[in-house]
Formats: structure tokens, sequence, C-alpha cells
């Protein structure tokens, strides 16, 4: 029902314009408003969630939501069914992969409707992240049980409700202050709320064909780039920063991601300057923007980084596997587990050497438990996993070799755009629809960290 | 750790290298070639420095971790002494011959030299018999020495604990090492025989005997197996490769008369591995190259088992294949064969280990308050195991994409670089585009071959011997 009511947004939108797909607007309300409330009434008695219900709600939910924010492209004409879906798990999921080949021409309502479909996809990412899965032991995400007032034992809903008003808070506020400097730097309200809602729900759904290199203007680029850095960074550490308390340099997780992507910035920006571009600056912003447009999973683009060098191009594939950190709207494999697996193979190698030392793995003050550690590891294995076979499903349909692998890492972590034939100049629209669904499937288990999809898939879990 | 005894036994093996060297020594006499000589200073060479080294140095009991710094050494160090016939025959520069004779030594297979026909047949039996040498060292490190240090999850194959204890190392390496070089030696001379029957001459088929069971792949011609094209040949070697990718206690425990294979997970595992990628990669080759099927499937059988192997032998150039099938290659490059075999890379012992973690998390979910343990061959394995597999396989897998890295770096293109490192890691041998099965690594610049020496080292070695030497604790006393 709350994906009823977010319609009506791009509704006001066609009225302003003045649209003829005003009335699939309304149709697609009306039918989700309908099966929301049949569903409602099925389960009217309203129990209390247990904490593995709420996880199946949320797996199935996204799924769910795909199918009925996928009528107004289908209702309106622009896409087939199935393209629909895809460009709507896209949206849900803040991946921003699209079919579409020619925004530009699109109605102004369904381009509102597809950048609005990531900001609210953004939102539900963020309760997943603070207080489902620390919940559950997703992942190793147990590890920010004790940070944050996650909820303990069995019901959900309260606890869910207090933090996710106050994440919800943060979010609209940066939302609101983003498109005032979008404004500013010269954009279109239209377009600075699009914009807006891509950059901050880290999804890449761009209003123009060129996404951000068609404005070529440093200022917009600044702009979206510190804001997708913010996006790609733990919201808690924004909430304590709004409380006035900067922890941001307290929190290795942090300093991890910002030195990663420095140095990405300036070994891609040197490669960048002996091939591409003559002059050094320019090499930096190009560098930088697409460096953390990646990282965060955005995939905004703002130079065809497909032409560059293959060095630069092997970067770029390796952030989309590592991506933001723990609590944003980021997708990836995420730093924290990425950091938290090096010290843990330092310790291997260091006891390997003293068999009877005892080495606790600390990140900041916290020692890591086993069972954290277990979790990250089981999370990479199926990550990799997942990673391996959709890559030899897609190859097994002709499609060559970087374009198969790029298109897995792009949707699995979340990001947009891969290499080769889903470069960021082109789309995903001529992959055949086999592709297509092996492509959304990955959005959607990336999205939900793997395990809360695969659970789904395993028959203990439908036993009452 | 205390560099007496290490370089003491560093000595006793420098000795064994040059003994070895007599064999091609003769293999030149027989053939009246000039290169002889080289082989008569060789040996002068590494008797001298091994005996020296061996008088310099006094013998001491040596303690584990002792133990495997004889491992690192011995790889780092006995190539230096095994490249130098090649070097001194002319040709070829010092960094390529050490290439040339890591790749052997590690039972690579990876080659800098364009035309091996040209070369003198002593050095070409040399070049092989590095690939023996390496890959008998190579199943007593991984059945003895490895369990005993826990490297990578390794202490699995312990047997009941009657593997080496905490200080003595070297009763126990001699005595399974005897049982081992028994069975080593028997399959060798059971394949040299075959390979006869089926029109090898004796040269050759030694030759290629040393390449498949040390799952090395150097050939003694430029299209390797695919110059014979014959199906006698290929299925000799088929089954020699398969044998020495498997392990070699449960090939000792058949030879007494107990056959125990199917009830060996891995075993199991790694078969059903290989008949899947068969079909599938004969399927993909039928359908998108127009092949007949039996063709297809002649291809693909000796393709697949050589690489999953990672002995990487060729009859045909695979690097022609369509993208579907070198994904399959590549995968199979990484995962490589059983453990305790001759075989490289991760091994499907641990992938099988990683799987049944990952399914556990996700059972833990569902059930959260359950205790689950994991079984393999109706053992309970232990939590530390498991931890050092999943640590090892992270570190396969950071080590493999900065490797990737420096290689790109260089400017080399995405599939050559990744191939490149993918194969020297799990020691397979060829690669795919520029590297590929047709092709060699001589026009790579010294920098990545020294990548790719180090990546053939460190896939030997299970990484973390190797990595434990650039920690400073490890050099105290």
């Amino acid at each position: 029902m709350m994906i009823g009511i977010s319609m009506i947004f791009p509704l006001i939108w066609a009225f302003y314009y003045r649209e003829k797909e005003i009335i699939v607007f309304i149709i697609s309300i009306i039918a989700t408003f309908l099966s929301g409330f049949v569903l409602s009434e099925i389960k009217s008695q309203d129990e209390g969630l247990r904490l593995i219900e709420g996880l199946g709600v949320v797996s199935l939910g996204w799924a769910a939501f795909s199918a009925f924010g996928a009528l107004p492209f289908f209702l309106s004409g622009t896409l087939g069914y199935l393209d629909a879906y895809f460009e709507t798990m896209s949206g849900f999921t803040t991946t921003g992969a699209t079919v579409i080949q020619n925004i530009d021409i699109l109605p102004k309502s369904i381009i509102f409707w597809r950048a609005m479909t990531q900001w609210i996809g953004g939102m539900g990412i963020i309760v997943l992240a603070v207080a489902i899965l620390p919940a559950l032991s997703i992942g190793g995400m147990q590890l920010f049980n004790a940070e944050s007032p996650g909820p303990k034992i069995d019901k959900l809903k309260p606890q869910v409700r207090d933090t996710a008003k106050i994440l919800y808070g943060v979010y609209l506020i940066f939302t609101a202050v983003e498109i005032i400097l979008l404004i500013i730097g010269g954009m279109g309200f239209f377009d600075a709320s699009c914009y807006t809602f891509s950059t901050l729900a880290t999804g890449g759904f761009s209003t123009k064909n060129l996404s951000v290199a068609y404005y070529n203007n440093p200022f917009i680029e600044g702009v979206i780039i510190l804001f997708m850095y913010v996006s790609g960074a733990n919201f808690m550490l924004h909430y304590a920063a709004l409380k006035g308390k900067i922890e941001y340099f307290k929190n290795k997780e942090f300093l991890f991601y910002s030195a990663i992507i420095t140095s990405s910035i300036i070994i891609i920006a040197a490669d960048l300057r002996y091939s591409v571009y003559t002059n050094i600056i320019d090499a930096i912003r190009y560098s930088s923007f697409q460096v953390v447009s990646i990282i965060t999973t955005t995939g905004f683009v703002s130079s065809n980084f497909d032409a560059y060098p293959a060095l630069s191009r092997m970067i770029l594939l390796l952030l989309m596997f590592i991506g933001g950190c723990a609590c944003s709207t980021g997708g990836g494999i995420k730093n924290i587990r990425i950091l938290i697996l090096l010290k843990y193979f330092y310790r291997e190698i260091y006891q390997f050497i003293h068999p009877n030392a005892i080495l606790a793995i600390k990140v900041g003050e916290d020692t890591i438990s086993d069972d954290v550690i277990k979790g990250i590891m089981g999370f990479f294995i199926g990550y990799i996993s997942i990673f391996i076979i959709a890559t030899v499903l897609v190859t097994s349909y002709g499609i060559d070799l970087i374009t198969s692998i790029s298109s897995v890492a792009t949707t699995l972590g979340n990001v947009g755009p891969g290499m080769g034939l889903v470069g960021p100049m082109y789309t995903f629209s001529f992959l055949p629809n086999f592709v297509k669904i092996v492509l959304t499937f990955c959005m959607w288990a990336g999205r939900l960290e793997i395990f809360s999809v695969m659970i789904l898939f395993m028959p203990d879990f439908w036993k009452e | 750790m205390r560099l007496n005894p290490v370089l003491h036994i560093l000595g006793q093996l420098l000795q064994v290298v040059s003994i070895s060297m007599i064999l091609p020594l003769l293999c030149g006499i027989y053939y009246h070639e000039n290169e002889s000589y080289i082989f008569l200073l060789c040996i002068l060479i590494t008797l001298i420095a091994g005996t020296s080294l061996k008088l310099l140095f006094k013998e001491e009991n040596i303690r584990l971790i002792e133990g495997f710094s004889v491992v690192s050494f011995c790889w780092i160090i006995i190539p230096i002494f095994g490249s130098l016939p090649l070097y001194l025959s002319g040709n070829i520069s010092f960094i390529d011959a050490y290439f040339e004779t890591i790749s052997g030594f590690t039972t690579t297979g990876a080659s800098v030299i364009s035309n091996v026909e040209i070369l003198p047949k002593c050095i070409l039996f040399w070049r092989s018999f590095t690939i023996w040498l390496g890959g008998i060292g190579i199943v007593v490190l991984a059945l003895v020495i490895l369990p005993a240090l826990s490297v990578g999850g390794r202490q699995i194959f312990l047997p009941e604990q009657s593997g080496p204890k905490l200080d003595k190392l070297k009763p126990q390496v001699r005595e399974v090492g005897k049982i081992i070089y028994g069975v080593y030696i028997f399959f060798t001379c059971a394949q040299i025989f075959l390979l006869v029957l089926s029109g090898m001459n004796l040269f050759d088929a030694s030759c290629h005997s040393f390449g498949a069971l040390g799952t090395g792949g150097f050939s003694t011609k430029n299209t390797s197996i695919g110059f014979y094209n014959s199906l006698k040949i290929e299925s000799v070697i088929i089954l020699f490769m398969f044998l020495g990718a498997t392990s070699f206690s449960l090939h000792y425990t058949a030879l007494r008369g107990k056959i125990t294979y199917l009830k060996d997970s891995e075993f199991v595992l790694y078969l059903s591995i290989l008949a899947f990628s068969i079909l599938l990669v004969t399927l993909d080759i039928s359908y998108q190259l127009h092949e007949n099927l039996s063709v297809a499937f002649r291809h693909a059988i000796f393709n697949v088992v050589s690489i999953s192997s990672t002995t990487g032998y060729a009859t045909t150039d695979f690097n022609l294949w369509p993208d579907f099938s070198k994904l399959i290659l590549i995968i199979l490059m990484l995962i490589g064969g059983c453990a305790g075999g001759t075989a490289g890379a991760i091994k499907v012992v641990r992938i099988l280990l990683l799987v049944k973690v990952s399914l556990r998390e996700l059972y833990k979910i569902i059930h959260p308050n359950a205790i689950f343990q994991i079984k393999l061959n109706g053992k309970i394995i232990p939590e530390d195991i498991l931890q050092g597999v999943g640590g090892f396989y992270f570190l396969y897998m950071i080590t493999f994409g900065l490797c990737s890295l420096i290689m790109l770096a260089f400017g080399n293109d995405l599939l050559t670089s990744i191939s490149s490192v993918a194969t020297t890691l799990g020691g397979v041998g060829p690669g795919l585009s520029l590297v590929g099965p047709m092709a060699t690594y001589g026009f790579l610049p010294s920098i990545p071959k020294l990548v790719l020496c180090f990546c053939m080292l460190a896939g030997r070695l299970e990484l973390i011997t190797l990595f434990a030497l650039f920690i400073p604790s490890y050099w105290k006393e």
C-alpha cells in the first residue's frame, strides 16, 4: 500500500506537465491498493512478526513491490513487462541498470517514478541494514547489534519503527540539501530531484542519456560526488554527526573506505593522465567522479569509463565488489567485511608462525567474535559462488566474457553500468530474456545480502 | 628460526639435484650432443654448492617452523641451479631460464621457449625431469609437511594423528616419502610403457610421462599432444593426468588391494566436476563451432582433464573456443585437483568444505539455536580447520586480484592478465588470449615474468608458507 501512495507523486507531476500518462498511474495506483488491501485482509489477525518471518517479508516484498512498481512502465507502453520488471527491480534495489535506450523522449512522470523507485528502495535498505540484518546475524552483521538499539528477541515491529524514523530523518535532510545545492548548480527542479533520489539511494538512474556527463559542470559533479560519498558511508555516523558528535575519523570502516577511494583515484588518475587526458586536472576530475560513483555502487557516469585503459577498468571492476559501508545505501560486499577478512588472514599467517599465540581480531575498540568471522566468511563464499554461477549462465548465451563478468558484478553489487556491451554508453536492453532474469535475480540477491534470498529456497524456511 | 639446519638440508637436496642431472647427461652422451659438457659443468657446480652448504652448516634436529622454511627455500633456490643448463646452453636470458625452471619445479608447465623442437634432447629431458622432481616433492609436501603445519586447513589429512608431532619431522617424512616414491615411480614406469606401446619413442614417452604425472605439462613438441593426433596416446595421458591430480594416499591403498576411491567425497566431487564440465564444453563446442559431436567430445575431455588437473597439455588451441568454454576453463584453473596429488590451485576438498560452511550459515539463520557440525567422509571437521580453509580461499582471491592488477599495469589486456595469473597461481601452464596454449610467455617484460614466478611459487607453496617469509617475527630465533 505504501507503493500505491508513493505513486501519487508522479501522478502530480503528470498533472503538472499535462501528460496523457495520468491514466496509467491512476490505474496502477488502484491496482496496487486493491491487492495491498486484499493481502492485509488475509492476515488481518495482525500477529507480531517474528524475526525470520520479517526477513521473508522483506525478501518477498522486494520482489512483489517490483511487480507492481513495473506497472506504470508497462501500461504506458514504454517497455514490455519483463523489461519493466527489470527496470523497476533495478530501481528498488538501487542498482541503476537500465533497459531504456532513449530516456530523453520519455514522459516526465515516468522518469520521475523511475527515479523515485530508487529513493523508496534506499529507505527500505536502511531499515534492512540497521534493524533486520544485525538482529538475524546475517553475513556477520550481528556486529552492529551492540551499536544500534536493534530488536533483540521476538517482536520486530516497534523498534524497527524507532530506528527507521531517526534514519529517515537523516535521509530526508540530505535529500533536501542536495536538491537545493543542485538547483544552485543550475539544474531545474525536476532534474535536481531526480538526481538527488538517485544519488542518495546510490542508484544511478539519470534523466539524460548521457547521465551526468550531459551537464559537463564541475560544480554539479562536485555536489554529486559529495552526496554519493555520504550515502556510501554508515548512516549511523551521519546521525551521530547531526547530533553534534563527529565520529567519522574514529570509525575504522569509514577510514578504510576513504583510503580505498583515495588510492583508487590516484592510480586511475595517473593511468588516465598517460593515456586518455593530457591534463592532470581533467584526469583527477573524471577519475574521482568515476571511482566514487562505482565504489558507492551508484553508477553515474561523467565519462565513458569503458574506454579507459585495462588497469583502470580492472580497478573499477574490483571496486564493484567492495561496495559501500555497512548501514548505508551502497551495495557490494561492504568495506567492513573486507576489512575484517584482511585482519583475519593476517592473523592466520601470524598464528602459523606462532602456533600457540592467541590473537583477537579488533576493529577499533571492539573485539570481533568468531561467529562474526564465520558469518562473513560464509557471506563472502556465497557472494563469489553466485557471481561465478551467474556468469557461467550469462556466457552460456554466447555473450562475451567481459560483458558477462561485468554485468553480473555490476548487478550483484547494485552498481548499474558494466563494461563491454553493457558499458556506460549502452543499456541492458539487447540481452536475451533469460539473461535479464538472471541479472534481475542478481540485483535482488545482492541487495538482500545473498542469504535473505537464499533462505527462500530452503524447504526448512517454509515449515511452521 | 635457525638458519643452520635449514641450509644444511638445502645442501643435501642440492646434492640430490646434482645427482639427478646425471640422467640428462647420459641422454646427451647417447645422442652425441655437444651440450653434454654443460651438464657436466652444472653437476659440478651444484655438487660443490651443495656439499659446501652441507659442510658449512651443522646438522640439527629441525622443528616444524624450520621444516617449512626448508620447503620455501628449496623451491626458490633449487631452480637457480636447475636453470643453469638452460642458461648456459645459450639462447635465453637468465630470467627466462629461471622462469622456465621454476615453472618445471612447481609443475606449472608455463614456457617461454617458442620453438622447443630445435632444442637439444638433453635439455628437453632435463626440462621435463624438473617437473617430475617437483611433483614428487609436492606429494611429500602435501601429505606430510603441510598437514603437520596446519597450512590452510590441511590438518584434515593427518592420518589419525599419527603424523609428525611437534619436534621431530625427519623420520616421518622419510617413511611416508618412501611409500609415495614407490607409487610415483610405479606409475611413471607404467605410463612410459603404455605410451611406447601406443607408438611414441622412448625419449618422448619418458618426457611426456614426467609431464603428465607431475601435472606439469612441458611437451617436446610445439603443438603439445596435438602433434600426435592419436587417440591411444591421448587416452593414456588423460588417465595419468587424472591419477596425478587425485590423492596419492588413495592410490597407495588401491595398490594394496583396497579400492576406496568412491568412499572419498573429494574424489567423487572431483569426478562430478570433471564430468559436468566435459559435458558443457562438448555441447558448447559442437554447437558454437559446428564440430562433429565425437570430435568435440574428444577435445573437450582431453583439455578439461588437462586444465583441471593443472597439467596444461593441449590437443587443440582452446583459445579459439567460445567464451563460455573459456570461462569454464578459467574456473577449473581456480579449482584445481585433489589435495594429496600433484595438482595445484585451491583444491577440490577446500571447495567442498567452503560450500558446506556457506550452507551452514544459511541453516543458522533459520535455526538460530541449533549447532551444526561439518562432516567430511563421516568425520567431524574442527572449527580451526574450517577457519584455515576460509582464510586460504580469501588469500588466494586477494593474491589473484592483486597480481592481475600488476599484470594489467604493464599494459596487458584483461583476459591475458587474468588468465596468466590464474594459470600460474594454479600451476596449470597455458592461459588464454596472448598466453594461450599455442603461444608462450616469452614476449612479456621481465617484471611481469617475475610476478608470474612469484605466483607459481606462492600457489605451489599454498600461499601461507611463502607469505610467512614476509613477516619480520618469522626471522627471529
